[in-house]
């Protein structure tokens, strides 16, 4: 590309030429607008929301807990997550074997934030002709003016992405705070410009290229289709021999078929293919050729749907199965996920205990008859309210057990570490025996975990 | 209806350099991502250091975080650079080589 464009985009694009989606309405574009309000709307909002005294959605790092709303999940929980992201995998599977690259065209934070920024660039620099004509044009005041707009807009609204994207890490309104304070440390400082730069680079100028060059998803998306998958197509057979007509003419007559070759399924598209080559993997279905075919049908007295939402059994007359192995499979592999997480979840360990002998020594002989092993116990309250622990220990004969006790309060997503001793008789036991230990809440019994150890005795 | 002559005349790709650069620099980053997550999930930064000597290597948990997600970033991006340069540099197998002709022979 030449041209003023080329130089505000910098040596890297020289060869590329921009790619200028043409405003499209429609059903499946009132969807996907729908979809980035909701998506969007809940990541803006989301730390925003104030549950039990504080944010509900808070990932602390520096304290290592991650806050769900009433849920607190600690470095121990850590499966839940990895759990989840199998559940997320499996789900992206399943809809795409369904109805194929659902997730690129409605979902896809790389869609949805495009999206957004495209919405700037034609409310600055008007529609399609007028971007290309601007893009064109020499430098005046006048384009100046347009393009800085521009690029103010979108910076600030990619700070403000930055911006929230660290509030899920650090409480927002201490962030706020710190930003208007110019006070912010240089951690926060730096995620902010680095996610804010991710998304003004991403969503500003990479857009269909990173679908293209850089998503794993889109090449591997193909081993979930079959011939009963969702996808976007063009009935050649209507469609061909594509030709220009006049309206009300009989077009038949002269050989052709129902596409009128306006080439607005190509101007709409945001990467720039034209369907009518048949599915092409740049394509993530988006849904906008059909919306500008569907226009243009309309207002030419044809039928709908010569872009369409088809499958290739669809267009090949064969039955349609939505139900078939591939579909029953992942949607049973995902039930059974989403139930065990949900079971596992409910059942989560409130509380925890870890056991560490003590290793400055294997056992001190007492004066009174006794041998003596001394441990760390270690509690942890993962629950949001203070409890008393009590600890116990069972596995050997007439043992007994000492610590600061009777009761051991641990605060709230506290962890207390308790030096314990367990004695035993001498002679009692010879060697290394296992003990047992135990902790239990005093006002909720059924919070309670266990733990093992060695006990060591001199031997004979 | 519509201007004709709008549809792309230009090249719609991107560079061979960029391409190269994106496709380093994008899985490396998604790797490093859950490299990070997994790692941090069971290794606490304040706890990295030397036994003996006092200062740990990190200050704070967020410079622990930060260093460990570029360090794994920097890591896998070193070995996607590799593994496309390999892949890049690979000689093409000529069209017919000399062992498929010696194993088709050895058929007759």
């Amino acid at each position: 590309m030449t041209g003023p464009e080329a130089e505000l985009e910098g040596g890297l694009y020289q060869a590329r030429q921009k790619i200028y989606p043409r405003e499209i309405s429609g059903r499946f574009q009132r969807w996907r607008t729908i979809a980035v309000w909701v998506l969007l709307g809940i990541y803006y909002a989301l730390p925003w929301i104030r549950w039990g005294g504080r944010q509900a959605v808070l990932f602390d790092l520096p304290a290592r807990k991650f806050h769900i709303f009433g849920l607190t999940l600690w470095p121990q929980d850590f499966y839940f997550l990895t759990w989840l992201l199998v559940i997320a995998a499996l789900a992206l599977f399943f809809f795409t074997a369904l109805a194929g690259r659902l997730f690129c065209g409605y979902a896809c934070p790389q869609t949805v934030w495009t999206e957004t920024f495209l919405w700037m660039e034609r409310l600055v620099e008007g529609n399609r002709s007028q971007q290309m004509k601007l893009a064109k044009a020499p430098w005046s005041p006048q384009k100046l003016l347009r393009k800085g707009t521009k690029q103010l807009l979108w910076i600030a609204f990619a700070l403000w992405t930055g911006f929230t994207f660290v509030g899920y890490f650090t409480p927002i309104t201490e962030l706020a705070g710190k930003i208007v304070n110019f006070s912010t440390g240089p951690w926060e400082t730096f995620w902010v410009l680095f996610y804010g730069g991710a998304t003004y680079v991403n969503a500003g100028f990479m857009r269909e290229q990173v679908c293209k060059y850089m998503c794993p998803y889109a090449r591997f998306q193909s081993a979930m289709f079959d011939k009963d998958t969702l996808i976007i197509t063009y009935d050649a057979q209507r469609g061909e021999p594509r030709g220009a007509r006049k309206k009300g003419s009989d077009y038949k007559s002269r050989g052709l078929g129902d596409c009128i070759d306006c080439t607005m399924c190509v101007q709409v598209c945001p990467t720039g293919i034209d369907i009518r080559k048949g599915l092409q993997y740049e394509c993530i279905a988006c849904a906008a050729c059909i919306d500008a075919c569907d226009e243009v049908m309309d207002k030419v007295g044809y039928p709908r749907g010569l872009v369409r939402y088809d499958t290739q059994h669809g267009l090949e007359g064969v039955k349609k199965r939505v139900l078939r192995p591939r579909t029953l499979v992942y949607a049973t592999l995902l039930a059974v996920l989403l139930g065990g997480f949900a079971v596992a979840l409910s059942n989560r360990n409130i509380v925890a205990m870890d056991v560490i002998r003590d290793r400055n020594a294997l056992y001190r002989e007492r004066p009174d008859g006794l041998v003596e092993n001394v441990y760390n116990v270690k509690i942890l309250n993962k629950d949001d309210a203070a409890h008393e622990f009590r600890i116990t220990a069972a596995g050997l004969p007439d043992l007994e057990i000492d610590y600061a006790g009777p009761t051991v309060l641990v605060g709230p997503g506290q962890v207390q570490s308790v030096p314990v001793r367990v004695r035993v008789p001498r002679g009692g036991i010879s060697g290394g025996v296992d003990v047992l230990f135990g902790i239990e809440t005093v006002d909720r019994p059924d919070l309670r975990a266990e733990g093992k150890a060695r006990f060591l005795a001199p031997t004979g | 209806m519509t201007t004709p002559g709008e549809e792309y005349s230009g090249k719609l790709r991107w560079p061979r350099l960029m391409q190269d650069v994106a496709i380093v620099a994008w899985p490396s980053f998604l790797v490093a991502s859950v490299a990070t997550m997994v790692c941090f999930a069971f290794i606490d930064p304040l706890l990295i250091g030397h036994d003996d000597y006092p200062p740990p290597a990190f200050s704070t948990r967020m410079s622990g975080y930060a260093v460990g997600f570029f360090f794994f970033w920097l890591i896998s991006a070193l070995s996607s650079l590799l593994t496309l340069y390999l892949a890049r540099t690979a000689h093409p197998e000529p069209p017919e080589s000399g062992l498929d002709q010696h194993e088709t022979r050895s058929f007759e």
